[in-house]
């Protein structure tokens, strides 16, 4: 001990050596990571000029605004088919389901995660865009994002909901509330913060989602029609991903734009989810 | 009783029990959430079972030599007549191997995992014990963060810069100087390749290990550190021989999960790796393909196929694909069940 | 707060679809990245006169093409191609010839971007196959022998395309047509079993070729004409080919012209031909029709006019040098055009 506190030894250098080390593996990565964002957003950000909100683009130049709105559409959407089927599965496991079937639901869920993005695209291309006849559309880019967004969602829910305080669903119970009624107005308010942060994660990933939705949303060159089938949707990395490709200068530009639009969309939801963390762990301190 | 109902002054009726109310909440509740609850379970199975009927006559019509063969080829589509293999028809000359796929995308994963893994865990151990008191929030977001970054948006990055920095700098510079080390000499190619494609994956997959090897440290009590050293280790050698080994199936099972993920990746390599057909890459400059990647590349030609044997061998295609990630992380998630009842969780 | 909320989501839902004029018909092209740059003059131009169609233009590849219009998500699917006869047979598709366009042979080797190689066939068939490895190789010097001390050993990057694309498929094709071995090899179509070339690498659609040859030094890459000045704006040389009669000709107005002529009166009724590797003095040997493969019953009644009011228009007024030009594609002869306007005529 006498000689770790003096500090002479060798292995004490050893030792030195190699946290000096890890300290420069952290400086190499996050620099490298670092170097991205400020390229995407040094190119991007002078790319963001105000007209492109408004038009939407033009086989290789124009705007964005077709495909901001359609990822917005598909996001938002997406997360509707996720809330209801993931809040009803986390509910059911929570409330329903017997430990077995507890531990069965979340494992599949958990598996979920890991599914290669472009199996979910080519399943539900075959499935929904050619065998059902629906073609490139809403509802199939909607369902291939609820995949991805489904077991972020789920698993915050299911943790937010175990995390009810017995004590206020007892006094609920005990007032003569029927399950129902706890359920709705005790698990679910409490919760709430708990699977907004879920629904936020799950944003984030639904944003940065391409392969999927090349085979099941298409492509537009226009804003978004109110339909579920047979009209295909626009989104931002899609521009991201073809438009870099195209020898000009003003496709260039539009994919650099996008990029940073999803950087800074990413960043939010980022912010806005730990916001929402440090809110509930303020609520539950001040008790 | 009743449902609660807060008197109002002057109310004094009570509504009959609506048909809601009779046949109970509580059923309709429990019917509708376990709807829910089974379709979140069945998802895996419905693709998994209607991408194997859909592959079926692929895998018929391919047989054995889908997994031994490197020549991928949709068939003569301007040629007369037709093949017929084990009952199922192709173009002629049409014969799907997929060893090409399969071994590149095997390679950079594995590739990848040498280069992260390492990597990962040093960073982790800076962060949890390095890195300033004051910084740490910061440096936490900033891992988080880098998770959720859009794959698109880094092989956007890889396309502009790290490809052509590859092909004009890196590989000229390491075929020359260092050619005469295995698989690091022969031609410099375009940048476009094996090297582009772990750089890009690793860059991906080392935020998601860095925050699960730091939360399962971070759980773990300081106890075996402290005894370490109390034994008299250095405190690198305290780190490594007591509370690593300690977390090691949580290590374990995130490297496994980004194992899988950088088996799953599409985007992000479809970018940077060249697109290699009927190839097997001689050096780490050289172009390869990946399963997710070709699938994607190859999609437009195999509907070309009036046959449709070109589609269908993409379904089996998806289907290996989705096979071994689902193992992988059913076994990655299994460890990570065992090491949770093993800690009494 | 929910109130609110949803509130906001409903607002931005309303903004993010009222823009869209409900009453107007959709028609999507997709297909050919060599097509494509035309295909946007001419619907910049056509929309602005005709506000009640809606035409969204797609580079995906000609492969896309055939496959999107066949399975009835696209209209009008671009294609360097024609459909084979197992295709045809399997779904009966009209390939509407629009333009006609052509192919170079670009190439980045450092020293010779300026002037022209002269490139064969089997030279280039060797290329790609792997039996030629090296720009100084002996096959290519002899048919350059004033660039010969130029050529250095430096190893040959082909590059192909990774989709499915009617590129590949004239390029294979004049390969194919030139060169026995390949023929009985690797073939054409619009994806082909390329053989074993460990540097050969895969480049997406005309752009993608455009951007690899431009990074990588001493690639070979074919590219349509349409983006020729992008090519020798990036300093990219392009070949001279040698075409059936033995000469080496380069891609202008005359030598496309040459070959489209040799090859019109053969021009069957469906318009299903070949135009690579045309007989002629001056005949440039990659070029072909640029087909709008169309299903003839659309199903849709406004579609189908809406269809055939642009096709119409594209061969008449989008014949003009102001769209072409810019492409370097030649207007079709009037015998196809009528021709094209027949099959035209029969979509429903």
């Amino acid at each position: 001990m006498a000689k770790a506190l003096t500090g002479t030894s060798p292995k004490t250098y050893i030792s030195h050596t190699w946290w000096a080390l890890s300290v420069a593996c952290l400086v190499a990565v996050v620099g490298v990571l670092f170097f991205i964002f400020a390229f995407v957003i040094a190119r991007g950000v002078p790319a963001l000029k105000p007209e492109i909100f408004f038009t939407p683009t033009h086989g290789i130049a124009g705007g964005l605004s077709n495909a901001i709105a359609g990822t917005f559409l598909l996001v938002f959407t997406g997360l509707v088919i996720v809330i209801l089927v993931g809040l009803g599965t986390a509910i059911w496991t929570v409330e329903f389901a017997a430990p077995w079937a507890q531990r069965v639901i979340r494992f599949m869920v958990d598996v979920l995660v890991g599914i290669p993005s472009i199996v979910v695209g080519y399943f539900l291309y075959v499935a929904l865009v050619e065998i059902a006849g629906w073609g490139f559309s809403l509802i199939a880019g909607a369902l291939a994002l609820a995949i991805f967004m489904l077991p972020y969602v789920v698993r915050a829910a299911d943790v937010a909901l175990t995390n009810v305080p017995g004590a206020l669903k007892e006094g609920a119970v005990a007032l003569g509330a029927r399950p129902a009624m706890v359920i709705s107005s005790i698990n679910l308010p409490y919760a709430l913060p708990g699977i907004l942060t879920g629904v936020l994660v799950a944003t984030g990933i639904g944003l940065g989602e391409t392969a999927p939705l090349i085979y099941t949303a298409g492509w537009s060159n226009y804003l978004p029609q109110v339909a579920l089938t047979h009209s295909p949707v626009g989104y931002l990395t899609y521009v991201v991903w073809t438009y870099i490709s195209q020898p000009f200068e003003a496709s260039h530009q539009l994919a650099y734009a996008a990029a940073a639009l999803l950087m800074i969309f990413v960043f939010l939801t980022n912010l806005l989810a730990r916001s929402f963390v440090e809110y509930k762990l303020g609520k539950s301190q001040a008790r | 009783m009743a449902a609660i109902n807060v008197p109002l002054r002057g109310a004094t009726r009570v509504a009959p029990p609506s048909t809601l109310q009779r046949i109970g909440a509580q059923a309709v509740l429990r019917g509708l959430t376990g709807l829910a609850a089974l379709a979140s379970f069945m998802i895996i199975f419905v693709m998994l079972f209607f991408l194997i009927v859909y592959a079926w006559p692929a895998i018929r019509f391919n047989g054995i030599q889908f997994f031994t063969s490197p020549i991928w080829n949709i068939g003569n589509q301007y040629g007369s007549g037709t093949i017929v293999r084990n009952g199922y028809v192709g173009e002629p000359g049409a014969a799907f191997g997929a060893l090409v796929f399969i071994y590149g995308s095997a390679v950079t994963a594995l590739l990848t995992m040498v280069v992260a893994v390492p990597l990962s865990l040093m960073v982790a151990l800076s962060l949890v014990y390095r890195v300033p008191r004051m910084i740490r929030p910061l440096a936490n977001a900033l891992v988080e963060l880098m998770a959720g970054v859009p794959s698109v948006v880094y092989g956007l990055w890889g396309m502009v810069v790290l490809v052509p920095w590859i092909g004009q700098k890196l590989a000229p510079w390491v075929t020359a100087h260092l050619g005469f080390v295995p698989f690091l000499g022969g031609a410099s190619g375009s940048g476009n390749g094996l090297a582009a494609s772990v750089f890009i994956l690793s860059l991906m997959v080392i935020p998601i290990m860095v925050a699960t090897t730091r939360d399962v440290i971070l759980a773990q009590s300081n106890t075996y550190f402290e005894a370490s050293m109390a034994l008299g280790s250095t405190s690198w050698q305290a780190m490594v021989r007591a509370v690593l080994p300690s977390v090691r199936k949580g290590i374990i099972a995130s490297v496994l999960l980004a194992f899988g993920r950088a088996l799953g990746e599409t985007m992000a390599v479809l970018m940077v790796c060249g697109a290699a057909i009927n190839s097997f890459p001689e050096n780490v400059f050289s172009p390869i393909n990946t399963i997710a990647a070709v699938i994607v590349s190859q999609l437009e030609s195999a509907l070309t196929d009036a046959s449709g044997m070109a589609q269908r061998s993409l379904a089996e295609l998806a289907c290996v694909l989705f096979i071994i990630t689902l193992i992988v992380n059913i076994v990655a998630r299994g460890i990570m069940r065992g090491a949770d009842r093993a800690e009494g969780r | 707060m929910r109130k609110t909320m949803a509130l906001a989501l409903a607002a931005l839902l309303l903004v993010s679809v009222g823009g869209r004029a409900l009453a107007a018909t959709d028609l999507l092209e997709t297909g050919s990245t060599l097509l494509y740059p035309l295909m946007n003059l001419w619907v910049a131009a056509y929309q602005g006169d005709h506000k009640d169609v809606q035409i969204t233009t797609q580079g995906t590849g000609s492969g896309t093409g055939i496959s999107q219009a066949i399975s009835g998500v696209a209209q009008i699917g671009a294609s360097d191609a024609y459909m084979g006869d197992a295709q045809m047979a399997n779904s009966p598709m009209l390939n509407i010839p629009l333009a006609i366009s052509a192919q170079q042979i670009n190439y980045n080797v450092p020293g010779l971007n300026n002037v022209h190689l002269n490139l064969s066939g089997p030279v280039l068939a060797g290329i790609y196959s792997g039996e030629i490895q090296y720009w100084d190789d002996a096959k290519i010097k002899e048919i350059n022998k004033q660039y010969a001390s130029k050529l250095t050993h430096n190893q040959i990057v082909p590059i192909h395309r990774a989709d499915g694309s009617g590129d590949t498929f004239i390029f294979t094709q004049y390969l194919t047509f030139s060169t026995p071995s390949w023929k009985s090899g690797p073939g054409y179509g619009t994806t082909v079993s390329w053989p074993s070339v460990s540097t050969a690498v895969g480049a997406t659609g005309n752009p993608g070729m455009v951007q690899t040859c431009q990074n990588t030094p001493y690639s070979i890459a074919y590219v349509g004409v349409s983006f020729l000045n992008q090519t020798n704006k990036a300093g990219l040389g392009y070949a001279a080919l040698e075409n059936r009669a033995g000469k080496f000709v380069l891609p202008t107005a005359e030598t496309i012209g040459s070959a489209a002529r040799a090859l019109d009166a053969k021009t069957p009724a469906d318009e299903r031909i070949s135009l690579i590797f045309a007989p002629g003095a001056s005949s440039y040997p990659i070029i072909n029709y640029e087909y709008a493969i169309v299903n003839p019953k659309q199903g849709d009644g406004t579609k189908a006019a809406e269809l055939k009011k642009f096709l119409d228009w594209a061969l008449s007024d989008g014949q003009s040098g102001r769209f072409l030009d810019a492409v370097h594609f030649l207007p079709l002869p009037e015998s196809i055009a009528a021709k094209s306007k027949a099959q035209i005529a029969k979509i429903q």
